[in-house]
């Protein structure tokens, strides 16, 4: 796994360099700016850029701009964007466009290395990542009567990885399910919601939070 | 008085029957038509210059109109059948005298005086031409060595040079068109003023009439009685005529602005709303596009509404006086105030009116000032908000996360370590609310993707079931965004039971809605505060278990 990391604080890419290559994740680029980033991306072509939301100038959203660019313009790297942000609005942000080998995890998320290398192989395999905290304050918001109260507790489950970008055999390791069984689930979630099925995981994701900020 | 009237209708008779006497000479002896068109030009400027001489003593405007009628009949005089010589001498030398008076009586109408130096210097030159060619070709004529008998005798002549005077009369004729030109180019600058059209219309009119005489006659010793120069020449008296009637017109006109005075001294008792006196005093000077402003004491003019003014390019400022201070400026098209009696007269009718109105433009200025400067403190106030949260998340919150970096750092040499573990999850915790802290100061989503974003997200934190209605994707100005989402965020915090949000921008009006059964708590006067910074509304209505929240606010369409 080869990765470019792209903060503007020295510490923190030190700090991650130092702790990725104890999970054997090389570290073959980094960058303070959007700009340095591009540049780097496009000499190295790593799997995955791990990306702060936010970067010199404005500190904004040019973190967010600049993997969407990459997701464009390399399409074989990933990107993993780091951010302070709990609101499912930057995530939807990043997915929209470009679901597959997308990830958007909470920046103290970094700390926590299996996390962290479980969602660089996600996105390095084509899945899309959403932070689990995003994804179960969606959840738990309080609603006016809805049809998520119809659904079981592990149908909620389920729906909670979903969410979070996990495919059905993904599902099916965490929970320790048959792939019928997670089938099953999927399945009946989505009739209950009225979430029309997709072939494609991707699209799935992005109906399932669309459906859960609605 | 009465003896000039009667010295002009006497003039204008005797004229008259000189003119029939000797047809072949003037132009009014040829028809009746010719007579009528001459007495009725002559009589009618001398009458209007009494007229106005009259009304005010002080013009010399009357005495040059007046002027300018006894001259159109002496250009009749130079004809064997004056039979007095003083008649017939003076017809000689005020041939071109009729012209010249009229354009300076144009150009210095209605005051009487002349406006520009250059003004003056054309018609001194004017009057210096016509008189000098006139007196000196008299001076080498005498009409009995040629040719004619019957004429009586000339009493400024010299010495009988026939050449030198024909020369010196076709000079004259030259320069005749060139000062009639002249006089033509002063006086139809004073056209775009609607104020002093009625006479500087036909006064152009005519002294374009007599440049075509000069022109048609150039080379000529005199101006002939061919067929061009008949129709000029009836021409001519139509203008003259048409310029008294302008005269007159103005007065007409005058009269109205005074009963119109007098209607604007009992509307101003029924005090005019904020700018009512503009719309008044605009139909006394008869310029609609008036402007009247009040300055302040920092030099600044303002409107009755207390908004900044500027008297427009092209505008002619006239300050009003009272008491030695500048109550007020009025900016008007160029010539609509040359009465200045009307001004005074106006003016001290309004008096009242305009004392009161500009204390009122001064209160409403301190207010837009007060507006203005509430409207800066929200900004400021957001502005150092959205720097706070800025600082939290790029600064503190960074070292925190670095932190804890190194504390897993550190773990993974000591992996037993609980006091490590129990460090971790702290500093976890502290990072998490730290967030929390920096997103209640300024929720970062606003500044960046506005006001549809902010609800949206605003809505997975809220206590309560938020409903989202239509929104507009739009951005707004950032402290219009920020008070509608302060609108949208208190209400939905203080709300019980599940809200319905919406908002539209229509028409330069940004509509916030808020629907709930019941709102607790609600801080209404801060959220006022909010929006009365930026000239907004709110209203709570509650009917029927729901509390609305409406609040408005004007945007940029």
């Amino acid at each position: 796994m080869r990765v470019v990391i792209a903060d503007d604080e020295t510490l923190l890419r030190e700090g991650l360099e130092r702790l990725l290559v104890e999970a054997d994740v090389e570290v073959v680029g980094k960058a303070g700016t959007a700009d340095e980033l591009l540049r780097r991306v496009e000499l190295t072509r790593p799997d995955v850029a791990i990306v702060d939301i936010r970067m010199p100038p404005t500190h904004s959203d040019e973190g967010l701009v600049a993997a969407q660019e990459i997701r464009t313009s390399h399409p074989a790297t990933g990107v993993l964007v780091l951010s302070h942000h709990v609101e499912s609005h930057y995530a939807m942000r990043l997915l929209a466009e470009h679901p597959e080998r997308t990830g958007y995890l909470l920046k103290e998320r970094i700390s926590d290395l299996a996390v962290l290398v479980d969602a660089l192989n996600r996105i390095a395999d084509g899945e899309c990542v959403v932070d689990p905290t995003i994804v179960s304050r969606l959840l738990k918001r309080p609603r006016d009567e809805s049809p998520l109260d119809e659904l079981t507790g592990r149908e909620l489950e389920v729906l909670a990885l979903m969410a979070e970008g996990h495919s059905n055999d993904g599902i099916c390791r965490r929970l320790f399910l048959s792939p019928k069984t997670v089938e099953t689930h999927v399945r009946h979630i989505l009739l209950k919601l009225g979430i029309g099925e997709t072939p494609d995981h991707h699209r799935r994701v992005l109906a399932v939070l669309a459906y859960l900020r609605g | 008085m009465l003896v000039i009237s009667a010295l002009g209708i006497a003039v204008g008779v005797v004229t008259l029957d000189v003119a029939h006497d000797v047809p072949g000479y003037g132009f009014a002896g040829a028809s009746s038509l010719a007579g009528a068109a001459l007495l009725a030009a002559g009589w009618a400027l001398i009458a209007c210059g009494l007229a106005a001489w009259l009304r005010r003593p002080d013009s010399g405007f009357g005495i040059l109109l007046a002027g300018a009628g006894l001259a159109w009949f002496a250009a009749e005089w130079d004809s064997p059948g004056v039979g007095s010589s003083l008649a017939f001498t003076a017809g000689l030398c005020l041939s071109a005298a009729c012209p010249v008076l009229v354009g300076h009586a144009v150009l210095a109408y209605p005051g009487g005086r002349l406006a520009s130096r250059i003004e003056r210097v054309v018609v001194l030159v004017s009057y210096a031409c016509a008189l000098g060619f006139g007196v000196l070709s008299t001076a080498f004529y005498d009409p009995q060595a040629q040719a004619c008998s019957a004429c009586p005798s000339n009493l400024l002549v010299v010495a009988d040079r026939e050449t030198l005077s024909d020369d010196l009369a076709r000079a004259g004729i030259y320069a005749g068109t060139a000062w009639a030109a002249a006089l033509t180019c002063l006086v139809v600058r004073g056209l775009p003023r609607p104020a002093t059209r009625q006479v500087t219309a036909p006064g152009t009119a005519y002294l374009v009439l007599v440049a075509a005489a000069f022109i048609v006659s150039l080379g000529s010793t005199y101006v002939s009685n061919g067929p061009w120069q008949r129709r000029l020449w009836y021409g001519q008296a139509l203008a003259l005529l048409a310029l008294a009637g302008g005269v007159a017109w103005g007065w007409v006109r005058a009269h109205r602005a005074r009963s119109d005075m007098a209607r604007l001294v009992v509307e101003l008792a029924q005090s005019p709303p904020p700018g009512g006196l503009r719309d008044l005093l605009a139909v006394i000077v008869g310029d609609p596009g008036l402007v009247l402003a009040y300055p302040l004491d920092s030099g600044r003019l303002v409107d009755a509404h207390g908004l900044t003014v500027d008297v427009p390019l092209g505008h002619q400022q006239t300050r009003v006086v009272l008491d030695g201070r500048t109550v007020a400026v009025l900016g008007h098209a160029p010539g609509a105030l040359r009465d200045e009696q009307l001004v005074d007269e106006v003016t001290a009718a309004a008096r009242l009116a305009l004392e009161n109105e500009r204390l009122q433009a001064e209160v409403r200025s301190r207010l837009e000032d007060l507006r203005a400067s509430r409207a800066r403190i929200v900004a400021a106030g957001d502005a150092e908000r959205k720097r706070l949260e800025r600082d939290l998340h790029d600064g503190a919150q960074q070292r925190l996360v670095a932190l804890s970096l190194s504390l897993r750092l550190a773990r993974l040499k000591v992996p037993e370590s609980a006091e490590l573990e129990r460090a971790e999850q702290e500093l976890a915790s502290a990072i998490e609310e730290l967030r929390e802290l920096a997103h209640g100061i300024f929720p970062a989503v606003l500044a960046d993707d506005g006001l549809s974003a902010a609800v949206h997200a605003l809505v997975e934190e809220a206590p309560t079931p938020v409903r989202i209605g239509e929104l507009p994707e739009r951005r707004f100005d950032s402290s219009l965004e920020s008070a509608a989402y302060a609108v949208v965020a208190e209400t939905v915090r203080a709300a019980s039971g599940s809200v319905l949000v919406s908002a539209s921008a229509n028409d330069g009006v940004l509509a916030v809605e808020l629907a709930a059964p019941g709102v607790n708590g609600l801080d209404v006067v801060a959220l006022e505060d909010r929006l009365g910074a930026l000239d907004g509304r709110l209203d709570v209505l509650q009917a029927a278990g729901v509390t609305t929240i409406h609040a408005e606010l004007p945007c940029e369409s």
